[in-house]
């Protein structure tokens, strides 16, 4: 109790000799989230400005008179001539293990009935991006467990990739699929008490998505136990424009943090459209000058920055990653709008989700063609590089041939093979939502489709192959799957080991 | 009020003529306020109206409201102000307002620059960090 008493008493010591000198404005105009104040002549770009009643802005325009500020909280208790105070801070956010499992809104502040959140460390939300000295290039692979993406599209630790498409392809989907592989990982290391794994820690940033969304991406995590390695920060279309302006930023904090802690992030920005129409908004009720389909001119700036923050720390630097996932939902397939043009071109490759595939059933729908990493193959473990090496050939090869295949019915043999290879490919990459496949089980499963295996099986039941493939191997071969998971290669042992399962399980399939 | 571009940079204008030796000048003032008018070039009340904002926040730095619980006694009151014209410069004119829920001590605002030393204000800086 005496201990609580002193430290009262320094407080008001501290408190006693000191005239604490301010820099004020006041308000003279405000509406739609945003307030203009006239004086502040000491104020900084960002700086966070308080108001009475415990609101706080963010100034954004500096003019010749006056500040323009975006406000965060309840902009209903901002009035005209209000006093607005300059702070000397900007704008953080709580970061640290603790957020693991929660769900936050843009300011890092609690949204589930779980109590608040102790943090010690706060991060600011706009950080310069870490330089060229700081960074090294992608090596290590992030296992989204979706057969397409890891085999053909491979993501590494560090990268930036796009997930594109239309309304409804499934964007989402491979994000959720993608976190619940990382706890999957990261449950089986712990498990294992293997100190060699680095767990990828996950961070989904919901901006302008329906509350409804955000509640079932919950739902699905929690289901499939991968809330403990997961925050989601939800800033939803209810939500205030300055809000979903601010909240990838903030999920970019949280991610810096294990970043700089030598541990690895993913983040998942869910989606950058929305982000830039909030953006928009902002810039608009702020009077700046607009571009092209009204979006600001620094829009571009805006994503870049975001996305620049994501990195592959060198091993002086600790060796800590954030990987992004950013969204971008476009109009009728349309690539070539503003906002999609912009986040192609910063990032490092993009997953390309086409409508009619999604209708044809082929899910994931994955444009082989439209979809690039550019730099994850680094980061592919060898074994995955063995086997998947010619498969996007193949798959190419097949959707040509079978575009010139629909017109004639005579076809030599080699064409028919590289046709039926290629419907099995098709058949093969599909899968089940929320299902990701280890990677030993992806290895094995492309193995024995190119060592024709496949072949005998007609199309339409490739796909019941391959679960019982997968069920068989992890029931009666669990030391080969665990051989080609440490080995992380296919030396001449394990092929052949490789060999003589698919022969035995070859007998046992009807 | 929708300002351009052109208003902007004339009341600017009109607000630099205004000085003389660093100071407001009254007589220019009103002399170049008389010329606007007779000259009536387009938007010349919305360049008035700027003007005369641009004129209230120069005058606003140039005076210091001091607010006090109680009234402050002359001596006290020219030292305040021979200390703040050293540094504001000479033509600071001072306005003193009694403000009771201050509850004590003292509070000045020049332009943008507020110096509170209130007993309401530390008792609010103290409810803030308990």
């Amino acid at each position: 109790m005496s201990s609580i008493l002193e430290e009262i008493e320094t407080k008001i010591e501290g408190l006693k000799t000191s005239t604490t000198k301010s820099n004020v404005g006041v308000v003279r105009e405000t509406g739609d989230g945003v307030a203009r104040i006239e004086g502040l002549s000491d104020v900084m770009l960002n700086e966070m400005i308080e108001f009475p009643n415990g609101v706080f802005g963010l100034a954004l325009n500096l003019e010749e008179t006056e500040v323009g500020a975006i406000l965060m909280g309840d902009n209903t208790l901002v009035e005209e001539g209000d006093e607005a105070k300059t702070t000397g801070r900007l704008l953080s956010v709580p970061v640290g293990k603790a957020l693991l499992g929660r769900v936050v809104n843009t300011l890092g502040q609690p949204l589930d009935d779980k109590g608040p959140i102790k943090t010690e460390a706060f991060y600011p939300l706009e950080k310069i991006a870490p330089g060229v000295i700081k960074r090294r290039s992608v090596n290590q692979p992030v296992q989204t467990g979706i057969m397409a993406i890891d085999a053909m599209i491979p993501i590494g630790r560090g990268q930036r990739e796009l997930i594109i498409g239309d309304r409804a392809t499934g964007k989402t989907t491979i994000a959720i699929d993608a976190i619940i592989s990382q706890a999957r990982l990261n449950k089986a290391a712990e498990d294992a008490k293997d100190t060699n794994y680095r767990p990828l820690y996950c961070i989904y940033v919901a901006v302008g998505q329906k509350n409804s969304n955000v509640a079932r991406v919950l739902d699905v995590l929690e289901k499939e136990g991968a809330m403990p390695y997961t925050t989601i920060i939800s800033a939803p279309a209810s939500d205030t424009a300055t809000n979903q302006y601010l909240a990838p930023f903030a999920g970019a904090a949280m991610g810096e943090w294990f970043m700089d802690n030598k541990m690895d992030a993913l983040i998942i920005y869910d989606d950058l459209s929305k982000h830039a129409v909030a953006y928009r908004q902002v810039c608009l009720v702020l009077k700046r000058p607009s571009g092209r389909e009204a979006y600001p001119g620094d829009v571009f700036y805006l994503h870049s920055r975001l996305l620049e923050r994501s990195a592959r720390m060198s091993d002086e630097f600790g060796g800590g990653s954030v990987t992004a996932l950013p969204i971008i939902e476009t109009q009728a397939g349309d690539v070539s709008a503003y906002i999609p043009t912009n986040v192609i071109s910063i990032t490092d490759g993009q997953i390309y989700l086409e409508t009619d595939l999604f209708y044809q059933g082929v899910r994931p729908a994955i444009s082989v063609g439209l979809s690039v990493s550019r730099v994850g193959s680094a980061a592919q473990i060898k074994a995955i590089k063995q086997v998947a090496g010619k498969v996007k050939l193949d798959l190419a090869q097949f959707r040509e041939l079978a575009a010139f295949a629909q017109f004639g019915s005579d076809l030599d043999a080699a064409t028919r093979a590289r046709l039926d290879r290629g419907q099995r490919i098709v058949e093969l990459f599909k899968q089940k939502l929320y299902n990701p496949i280890p990677v030993e089980e992806q290895v094995a499963v492309i193995w024995a489709m190119q060592n024709g295996y496949l072949d005998p099986v007609p199309v339409e039941r490739v796909k019941e192959y391959q679960l019982k493939l997968q069920d068989w191997l992890q029931t009666r071969k669990e030391g080969l799957l665990r051989a080609i998971r440490e080995k992380k290669e296919l030396d001449k042992d394990i092929e052949s080991q490789l060999k003589a399962a698919l022969d035995e399980f070859k007998t046992s399939w009807r | 009020m929708k300002i351009n571009k052109e208003i902007r940079r004339l009341s600017r204008e009109m607000l630099r003529a205004s000085f003389t030796d660093g100071q407001l000048d009254p007589g220019r003032i009103s002399s170049l306020v008389d010329s606007l008018i007779a000259k009536k070039p387009r938007n010349y009340i919305d360049v008035l109206k700027n003007y005369r904002r641009l004129l209230r926040l120069e005058l606003e730095k140039r005076q210091a409201k001091i607010e006090t619980a109680n009234e402050v006694d002359s001596a006290t009151s020219s030292e305040l102000i021979s200390n703040l014209k050293k540094k504001y410069g000479s033509d600071l004119t001072a306005e003193f307002i009694v403000n009771p829920e201050l509850l004590g001590g003292m509070r000045i605002r020049v332009g943008s620059d507020v110096w509170d030393g209130t007993v309401r204000n530390r008792l609010e800086r103290l409810q803030q960090e308990l």
